[in-house]
């Protein structure tokens, strides 16, 4: 039979050296075609078989991994008796051969995590004890090893969940990765569980800090418990990362930071007109009253995002000497946002002299400036 | 005994309150979203409903307020768990009846002895009104 099909093969090798070439060219992309459709019924049998074998093996170790913590743990009699660094896991529950098992361990992991971001307190802390003593560190340490980033990043967030240090010379370089999702989870644990320097990778950043993960960060830095806060002002004046100093400038503003105000100022003299307009926004929101002369003397020679916010910072300010200068960019601009913010910013003052320059515009300008001023007193209108 | 109805569509947060309830001596009915709390909340007997916020069918909120529309719930006190932390979510469930507001990730002595405290005040109420109207 084989040699039937050997003859068979052969032979209409020989015939398909004698056809037309658009016959050659149409059959190789059947045969292309055929062969592609093959692989990939192939794969997805085999992707369905191995999420079936996966399933099969949770519905049988989940249930008893959940037992095992929830008489280890949650359940755990000395939990009221004595400190958690104390409490001593039965051994046989931790022993069992099944949770050598690499898969198995993963498992435990996981469920460990979900319990961990439920539960703190005592029992978080003993969550935190059977990771440990079942050395489950290690198996987050070797995912680190690996060169998959997917992994790495199952490592980072691992450890970081457990609240383990990872050791500087680890976790410092991945905080630079070329990879942005490995990047920015190496940077949001190296602020969790660096106590002293949380911001170190700071001074080695040359890639970007994109604006979600700026979200993620702020976030992060914010909600965790005893970070130590530096004087971002270091990075404004040194980081020649831009991503960096303006991620720090919003920092400053939200810590407000006002030793910083000298090296924000500096800012100001920069080439990069994004970089000006966020210092400005900064000195706005960090009511710096010294930067205000200087503000209205460059207002003229700068562009329209940092004209806009200087008139912002002018309004956050608010120290009633400029007022002037307010109510002429209202009434002669011809810049629809430049007499918005203007208008903006002189009814933020709050102050007897704005409210009755605010009548005094009221009378003697044109409908659109009574609109604009009319829109900019709503309160439900944030600023 | 008393009883408690949890209602949480994290199943392992499910297990894991129901597991610290009942070995803390209570009676607890569970239920996994807001269509099989609805149905156990006209249906069953508690004192305390402890309720996520967001779940799939009904969120917390609405859980909340069923349970206070209802007369015959006068008794129930309502405790929410979730990870939600913002300021008007938290106003909104007290604001709508709910007793407590626990936020994740909670502690497990916490969440008992405010369970405690709510019924101490409880029983302290009714026995209030029963001598009120003797």
């Amino acid at each position: 039979m084989w040699s039937n099909l050997t003859n068979l093969i052969y032979s209409a090798y020989e015939q398909f050296n004698y056809l037309p070439l658009f016959i050659e060219i149409a059959l190789a992309f059947i045969f292309i075609a055929i062969f592609a459709t093959l692989i990939a019924y192939g794969v997805i049998l085999f992707r369905r078989w191995r999420g079936y074998v996966d399933e099969k093996r949770m519905a049988f170790i989940r249930p008893r991994v959940e037992e095992m913590i929830t008489e280890q743990v949650l359940l755990n009699e000395n939990l009221e008796k004595m400190q958690v660094a104390e409490i001593e896991f039965e051994p046989a529950a931790l022993n069992d051969k099944i949770y050598k098992k690499e898969w198995v361990r993963q498992i435990i992991i996981d469920i460990l995590i979900q319990y961990r971001k439920n539960f703190r307190g005592e029992v978080g802390e003993l969550l935190r004890k059977l990771y440990l003593d079942m050395n489950l560190t290690k198996d987050s340490y070797d995912k680190m090893k690996s060169l998959k980033w997917e992994r790495k990043i199952k490592s980072v967030v691992e450890l970081t969940q457990m609240d383990v240090q990872i050791s500087d010379v680890t976790i410092l370089p991945l905080t630079n990765s070329t990879n942005p999702a490995l990047r920015a989870a190496a940077r949001n644990a190296y602020i969790q569980l660096s106590k002293n320097e949380p911001f170190k990778f700071f001074d080695i950043a040359t890639e970007p800090i994109l604006p979600w993960d700026q979200l993620e960060l702020f976030k992060i830095i914010t909600t965790t418990k005893d970070i130590a806060i530096p004087n971002f002002s270091r990075w404004v004046s040194y980081s020649t990362n831009k991503s960096v100093v303006s991620f720090c400038l919003k920092l400053i503003a939200h810590y407000d930071q006002q030793s910083a105000i000298p090296a924000v100022l500096d800012l100001l003299a920069n080439k990069d007109h994004y970089f000006r307009a966020d210092a400005i926004n900064c000195l706005g929101k960090l009511s710096a009253e010294v930067a205000e002369e200087r503000l209205i003397r460059i207002y003229n020679t700068q562009p329209l995002a940092c004209q806009l916010e200087i008139l912002k910072a002018l309004g956050r300010i608010a120290s009633g000497k400029h007022l002037e200068f307010l109510k002429q960019e209202f009434l002669y601009s011809s810049n629809f946002d430049i007499r918005m913010n203007a208008a903006r910013s002189i009814i933020k003052h709050n102050t007897p002299g704005s409210r009755a320059l605010i009548d005094e515009l009221k009378e003697i300008t044109h409908e659109e400036n009574r609109l604009i001023i009319s829109h900019c007193q709503n309160p439900l209108i944030k600023y | 005994m008393t009883s408690i109805l949890i209602i949480e569509d994290d199943d392992i947060m499910l297990k894991a309150i129901r597991n610290i309830l009942t070995k803390a001596g209570y009676n607890v009915l569970t239920a996994k979203d807001g269509k099989e709390a609805f149905d156990k909340i006209d249906n069953e007997q508690y004192d305390i409903v402890i309720t996520d916020l967001m779940m799939p069918y009904a969120n917390g909120l609405e859980v909340v307020s069923r349970v206070r529309s209802d007369s015959r719930k006068r008794h129930v006190s309502i405790i929410v768990v979730s990870s939600v932390g913002n300021e008007e979510t938290i106003t909104e469930a007290f604001r709508l009846g709910a007793d407590d507001y626990l936020k994740k990730p909670i502690m497990a002595g916490e969440l008992l002895i405010r369970i405690k405290k709510l019924i101490e005040s409880r029983s302290h109420t009714s026995a209030k009104l029963v001598t009120k109207k003797k």
